[in-house]
């Protein structure tokens, strides 16, 4: 036992008494956000233009979210779910390169599945493996990092939706877990820069192409942490004097926009559709413009609401997006009590990498090194002492 | 001689083993059914199957909270996923060659061999060889519910003796019994019990 329970006890305990405190003037600033909501639901232009005064001469780098026609406040019931569709997900999981291990190798691994709504065959499944080895481990300057793995695990998550909606059977709905955005370094100066940017061009060519096909494509955030709402009503609520402050007033610091729309949705409701006032507007434009909503997949008396990204194709196409806001939540009723799309989830366990298929895997490659009479270095002490039977770690 | 494949074998013990299988192969195998693992050169493990036991997992656990269940979504969680239904067997004897043996084998079967039901033809030739030999095996088995798997046994047995003309084998198979357990009163009455439930439904 590393831990001293002793010393944590007493900061636990100090936790706990300010957290009541805590929680008191949040409730205030909930209530004081919800009243905002509501006083400023109607002023859709007003709102769109400040946010864009805002970022344009005070803070470029301002994420909020921008209302489209709809007052902030309304909420949408659950559509009817189409008779047929097919739905897709996708997930990834990946291992990253460790010097520390017996061999040191990287590998994404994606898993796609495909369910047929309104058929009672069991969905197909696809897996995508590969393996990075030896030269691939390295970049122009260093190596392989895990910001790019994982870029490369989205990007083929991606790919692979979009191969398999171009030959499934119309109407189709993709969707991944996470935002709908990639993520990678952006700075020139970083060695992977290049790697991201011709990675963002080939997303983007995707996503186009699933335009084409009509296809929609989404982006599920369980249990959001994301504040872009509030973010609106703190630069509606900053006067135009104090707007170039803009960047370091967050009056209403702590409240999520998860807290604004839980009593507002119904259960199966969504809410309004935004779009993003953020750097990226500037790469995803057009039909690509990233939008997003929010949905309550739980019950009456537990409230559970996900954050959705769609792009503009999709927000432009009421059936589309009917269908979409239908079948997400009928996908999170079937899990019971744990409101998540079981399509998702079981993307997920198509493609996680367990513990013990890692292993299995180092086993195979090292056997192949051996075989091959190639040298390599092994376990290193400093690992093969943690992993010493009788000592557990997180 | 190949059956009907039930599936292949998970782990195993000189005096029974298990099977795991998918799903969809699950129409095959029943409780007391016999069954054979063919290994090399004309040697081959008959064993019976007495317990039948389908895992769960947190996915199914979470599913059965769910109000209605779609038949895509059954037919995925028992197709597609990797939750094998598992089946327990308890090793009766042995094949070597045309000779067949009510005693234990000498090695038990290994990791992935597969398990076939055995066919009437099989099961009447297994049974008939001696004089009951394998019931030692079962009435060994304290853990088992002996009783009822006697009963099954006796039924599926019957059924294929009869088929090859010997409708005395099951008048034959009980009067072992009760010379077996003629010293454990309870068990005879429990096993005789069972055998005649099941033979007043036929």
């Amino acid at each position: 036992m590393s831990l001293d329970f002793q010393q944590i006890r007493d900061q636990v305990q100090q936790m706990g008494k300010s957290a009541a405190k805590r929680e008191q003037d949040l409730q205030k600033k909930r209530n004081t956000a919800g009243a905002l909501l509501e006083s400023f639901a109607h002023d859709i232009q007003k709102l769109r233009e400040k946010a864009a005064l805002a970022a344009r001469q005070h803070d470029p780098t301002l994420r909020c979210a921008l209302p489209l026609e709809e007052p902030l406040n309304r909420h949408f019931s659950q559509p009817a779910i189409p008779e047929k569709t097919t739905l897709l997900a996708a997930d990834g999981s990946q291992i990253i390169p460790d010097r520390h291990a017996e061999v040191e190798f990287g590998l994404i691994n994606v898993g796609a599945i495909q369910i047929d709504y309104g058929s009672s065959e069991p969905p197909a499944i696809r897996v995508f493996s590969r393996l990075f080895y030896g030269d691939e481990l390295y970049t122009s300057t260093g190596s392989l990092s895990e910001a790019t793995i994982a870029l490369r695990r989205d990007l083929g998550e991606r790919r692979m939706l979009a191969e398999l909606a171009a030959q499934a059977e119309p109407p189709v709905i993709t969707f991944t877990d996470g935002l709908l955005e990639i993520y990678g370094p952006r700075d020139p100066d970083v060695d992977e820069a290049s790697e991201f940017r011709k990675s963002l061009t080939e997303y983007l060519e995707t996503l186009s192409k699933m335009r084409e096909l009509g296809v929609t494509a989404a982006g599920y955030v369980d249990k959001p942490g994301t504040t872009l709402v509030v973010r609106l009503l703190e630069v509606a609520l900053t006067s135009e004097k104090e707007l170039a402050e803009i960047k370091r007033l967050h009056p209403l610091r702590g409240v999520y926009d998860i807290d604004l729309y839980r009593s507002l949705l119904e259960p199966g409701g969504r809410s309004p559709i935004f779009a993003v006032q953020s750097p990226s507007t500037k790469v995803y434009t057009g039909d690509l413009a990233l939008h997003f909503f929010y949905i309550n997949v739980g019950r009456e008396e537990y409230p559970w609401l996900a954050r959705v990204e769609v792009p503009a194709w999709v927000v432009r196409n009421g059936e589309l997006l009917n269908n979409l806001h239908a079948i997400l939540v009928h996908q999170c009723r079937v899990m019971g009590t744990r409101h998540y799309p079981y399509l998702l989830h079981r993307a997920h366990e198509t493609a996680i990498v367990t513990l013990q298929e890692k292993e299995q895997l180092t086993r195979m490659i090292a056997m192949e090194l051996r075989h091959q009479g190639v040298h390599f270095w092994g376990l290193s002490h400093k690992q093969g002492l943690k992993d010493l039977p009788g000592r557990t770690r997180l | 001689m190949d059956g009907i494949e039930i599936g292949r074998l998970l782990r195993a013990t000189t005096s029974g083993f298990v099977v795991g299988c998918r799903v969809s192969q699950l129409t095959a195998p029943s409780f007391g059914a016999l069954v054979r693992v063919p290994l090399e050169k004309g040697y081959q493990i008959y064993g019976l199957i007495h317990d039948i036991h389908i895992e769960d997992d947190g996915l199914v656990r979470q599913l059965v909270t769910a109000e209605g269940i779609s038949d895509a979504i059954l037919a995925d969680n028992r197709l597609n996923r990797n939750v094998p239904v598992e089946m327990g067997v308890l090793t009766l004897g042995y094949q070597q060659g045309e000779r067949i043996s009510h005693l234990l084998p000498p090695r038990p079967p290994l990791s992935l061999d597969v398990i076939y039901a055995c066919t009437d033809k099989e099961i009447c030739q297994f049974t008939s060889v001696g004089r009951f030999g394998y019931f030692r095996h079962i009435l060994r088995a304290k853990e088992l519910p002996t009783d009822e798997l006697l009963a099954a046994h006796l039924i599926q047995t019957q059924s294929a003796q009869k088929i090859f003309g010997d409708s005395a084998w099951v008048h034959s198979a009980t009067q072992e019994l009760i010379i077996l357990l003629r010293d454990e009163y309870p068990t005879l009455m429990a096993v005789l019990s069972a055998v005649n439930d099941a033979f007043e439904h036929l």
